[in-house]
């Protein structure tokens, strides 16, 4: 390793190291990236041992294929990559989302989970399970590309540029996925609102 | 209003930019044609709060606690270690294919190839081995011999013809 720290270093040098073999490197990038990475994985599965399980593994994947990353693109559009992929792999495989609610995950974590839960917010607290399950199933009918687009803006707050990049396609059909990903919400959740 | 059908609440031509402008993706022109027309058009204007009111309820999110991500990172340093001791053995193996090495490997041994090829010449050479080129000059070589033979044939029979022409005049 260098003189400077890792944590000091940017994404680029870090690929580089590792892509050396400096293994501490490739773990900055995972300290960088791990809650981003766990938030898609559970946007997608809306589970918590499944998004740990997924964002871990494209972790793991995308070090053991480190010397195929090429370094004029982002690290983090490439590993997301990986990472959506692996979840629409996942609803392919057939994985069923359960769609707890929170308050049967809640009810979970108090019978022994180590891991504390998030503290309800009120807003969370206001909306009945019957609300969540009928978001989640209304999310779960989307089309793979249109779903995985609209999740990365209206979730993660990406730019439309770089859901292009995440998933190879024009920032055009980007645009035209999330719109349809929406007409398809207002229609299925009309009730809501 | 234009385009408008009784399934749509906002005007079809503008439906889509609306909800570009929803997650603040419009160009600065963009902006202000959306925002003209907003002001004009209820139902637009009804479309885009409904976005507003809607999408965050698609949002659920989890927030583990600090234990998670310790025992997260944990984990993850332990797969990476594992991965790395089992890619270890065969990426040794391996090594040689990397890409900077593939054309230097190559050129050496052509090299190497060339330089016993150079020193050995001849000393492995049996007849099946012998270049078509030379194999055949071999079989020109005793030709060549032959035609010599007939060259001093034709001597001979050159002398022959001087002695009957001096016999001739002889007489």
């Amino acid at each position: 390793m260098e003189t400077s720290r890792p944590e000091e270093l940017g994404d680029e040098k870090l690929v580089t190291l590792a892509q050396k073999g400096e293994r501490k490197a490739f773990e900055e990038l995972v300290e960088r990236y791990k809650q981003k990475a766990y938030r898609i994985a559970f946007d997608f599965t809306r589970d918590r041992e499944e998004a740990k399980d997924l964002s871990q593994e494209a972790f793991l994947r995308a070090f053991t294929h480190l010397d195929r990353f090429d370094q004029r693109a982002s690290f983090y559009t490439w590993f997301y990559r990986i990472l959506v992929n692996l979840c629409l792999d996942y609803r392919r495989r057939g994985q069923r989302v359960t769609w707890q609610s929170f308050e049967e995950r809640e009810e979970k974590v108090a019978e022994g989970n180590e891991i504390a839960a998030a503290a309800p917010t009120p807003d969370r607290q206001a909306m009945s399970g019957e609300i969540l399950r009928k978001i989640g199933a209304a999310l779960n009918l989307l089309p793979p590309k249109q779903r995985t687009a609209f999740l990365l803006k209206n979730h993660e707050g990406l730019s439309i540029s770089e859901i292009a990049k995440v998933m190879q396609t024009a920032e055009g059909t980007v645009k035209t996925h999330i719109h349809r990903a929406v007409t398809a919400l207002r229609q299925s959740l009309a009730e809501l609102v | 209003m234009a385009n408008m059908t009784p399934a749509q609440a906002a005007c079809k031509e503008y439906e889509e930019d609306l909800v570009l402008y929803y997650y603040g993706e419009y160009s600065e022109k963009g902006r202000d044609r959306i925002q003209t027309h907003l002001k004009n058009c209820s139902s637009c204007s009804r479309f885009l709060d409904e976005l507003r009111a809607l999408l965050p309820l698609t949002v659920k999110i989890d927030e583990p606690s600090q234990p998670f991500w310790e025992s997260y990172s944990r984990e993850v340093r332990q797969k990476l270690a594992a991965a790395g001791e089992k890619t270890s053995w065969w990426e040794g193996i391996f090594s040689f294919l990397r890409p900077w090495r593939v054309p230097a490997l190559a050129t050496a041994m052509v090299f190497i190839l060339a330089l016993t090829l150079t020193l050995t010449k001849g000393t492995w050479r049996t007849r099946g081995d012998v270049p078509p080129k030379e194999e055949t000059l071999l079989e020109v070589l005793p030709m060549a011999e032959n035609l010599e033979f007939f060259k001093s044939m034709d001597f001979l029979d050159s002398l022959d013809l001087l002695e009957d022409m001096g016999e001739s005049g002889v007489a």
